[in-house]
């Protein structure tokens, strides 16, 4: 993780100023990496949830079709 | 489609000499225009039906007057796009299922292939001016998924539109009805992953017996139509798309018979393009599809056929 570099030898100095540059940097790549994460958890849960919704919210809606209706052809 | 309420009449005197007279346009009270992405509406229904080679069949099945299934099958050749001139195709096969549930308020609309692709489409009413609509195409190939969601606000005589996709992608776009026969708009848009952006203008003149309308954008498309509904049965259109960046110009004309039992679209192209759609009703609920695409210039030659089955 970058937060956790550890600089030897350099000096206070240096690595004040290296851990002030990384600090904005790593939020910013934190979030990206969660939303990436998050996008990523959504595109799986819709490409395989998305069907079964719709089917649960119409066997739901007045009026209630019966469950053998939704594989028979007639 | 003009929304004007005429006054009312007292003697049939005064009924002839006022119905000459022009009437007199409430600026303050004009109707709603067409969705911006619509405003070709008229045109891409005469002059651009889904053409297909190949064998289609399609069954949806109503389990509620909202909620229906569908099963389809297809199989003919499928054209990939190709660099040279040559047009390549591959000859493919799939199973679609689907699932639709159409509520005044909410629609979702479902599609599942037997390759793994997804097509997805929610339109939801949030209060009655708002409107979100989204789609995705979702795929199990990394980086080739796309989602798009849109937020229509309607106003009186005014329609807005918001739009971001992913990819960075944001568009807005505005209409205006300015009489009652004609409208204006404008979008804009702005594609982060290509780098790209552009503006576009549009208008609209419509009256009961024709529609016009042009569109020009920064992409250097210019698209003009003009569709004349001759009668109730037949309505003849032409459109002009000219692409002022690449100097390419195409022009058809085709016409759209809506008869008691089927419904005959044809068209002519300025590319050597000929192409007809009719879809007959052979019995309630029975619909039989012939599609003819041929073209002079590639050689490329279209035919297909199919059944469908259901509302």
């Amino acid at each position: 993780m970058a937060s956790r570099v550890v600089v030897k030898g350099k000096g206070k100095g240096g690595k004040e100023r290296r851990l002030a540059e990384e600090r904005p940097s790593s939020t910013a790549k934190c979030v990206k990496e969660w939303s990436t994460w998050t996008l990523k958890k959504a595109k799986v849960a819709v490409h395989y949830g998305f069907i079964p919704l719709i089917i649960i919210i119409g066997m739901n809606s007045d009026p209630k079709p019966q469950l053998y209706q939704l594989l028979s052809p007639v | 489609m003009a929304g004007i309420v005429p006054p009312t009449m007292g003697q049939k005197g005064q009924e002839t000499t006022s119905s000459k007279v022009e009437e007199k346009v409430d600026y303050l009270n004009l109707p709603c225009p067409i969705p911006y992405e619509e405003i070709h509406r008229e045109a891409l229904m005469s002059l651009k039906p889904e053409l297909f080679e190949g064998m289609r069949f399609d069954f949806t099945k109503g389990l509620n007057p909202k909620f229906a299934l569908s099963h389809s099958v297809f199989m003919g050749p499928t054209e990939i796009p190709s660099q040279s001139s040559e047009t390549i195709k591959i000859p493919t096969a799939h199973y679609e299922f689907g699932a639709n549930y159409i509520d005044p308020k909410l629609m979702l609309v479902g599609r599942i292939l037997t390759d793994g692709r997804l097509n997805a489409r929610v339109k939801c009413d949030l209060t009655d001016n708002l409107t979100l609509k989204a789609n995705a195409q979702l795929t199990n190939e990394p980086h080739m998924s796309h989602g798009m969601a849109t937020f229509d606000y309607k106003g009186n005589d005014y329609r807005a539109q918001f739009q971001m996709g992913n990819g960075a992608l944001f568009g807005a776009s505005y209409i205006q009805s300015v009489t009652p026969h004609l409208s204006f708009g404008g979008e804009v848009f702005w594609a982060g992953q290509h780098r790209k952006s552009g503006v576009g203008y549009a208008a609209r003149y419509n009256t009961d017996k024709m529609v016009a309308t042009g569109q020009v954008a920064s992409t250097g498309m210019v698209a003009l139509s003009y569709v004349q509904k001759v009668s109730e049965k037949v309505s003849l259109a032409s459109d002009l798309m000219y692409n002022y960046l690449s100097r390419e110009v195409t022009s058809s004309v085709g016409y759209d018979y809506i008869l008691r039992q089927c419904r005959l679209r044809g068209k002519i192209d300025s590319n050597g393009c000929t192409s007809a759609f009719l879809e007959e009703r052979l019995n309630m609920g029975l619909n039989f599809i012939l599609s003819a695409e041929i073209d002079h210039r590639r050689k490329d030659y279209k035919f297909g056929f199919g059944l469908t089955v259901g509302e």
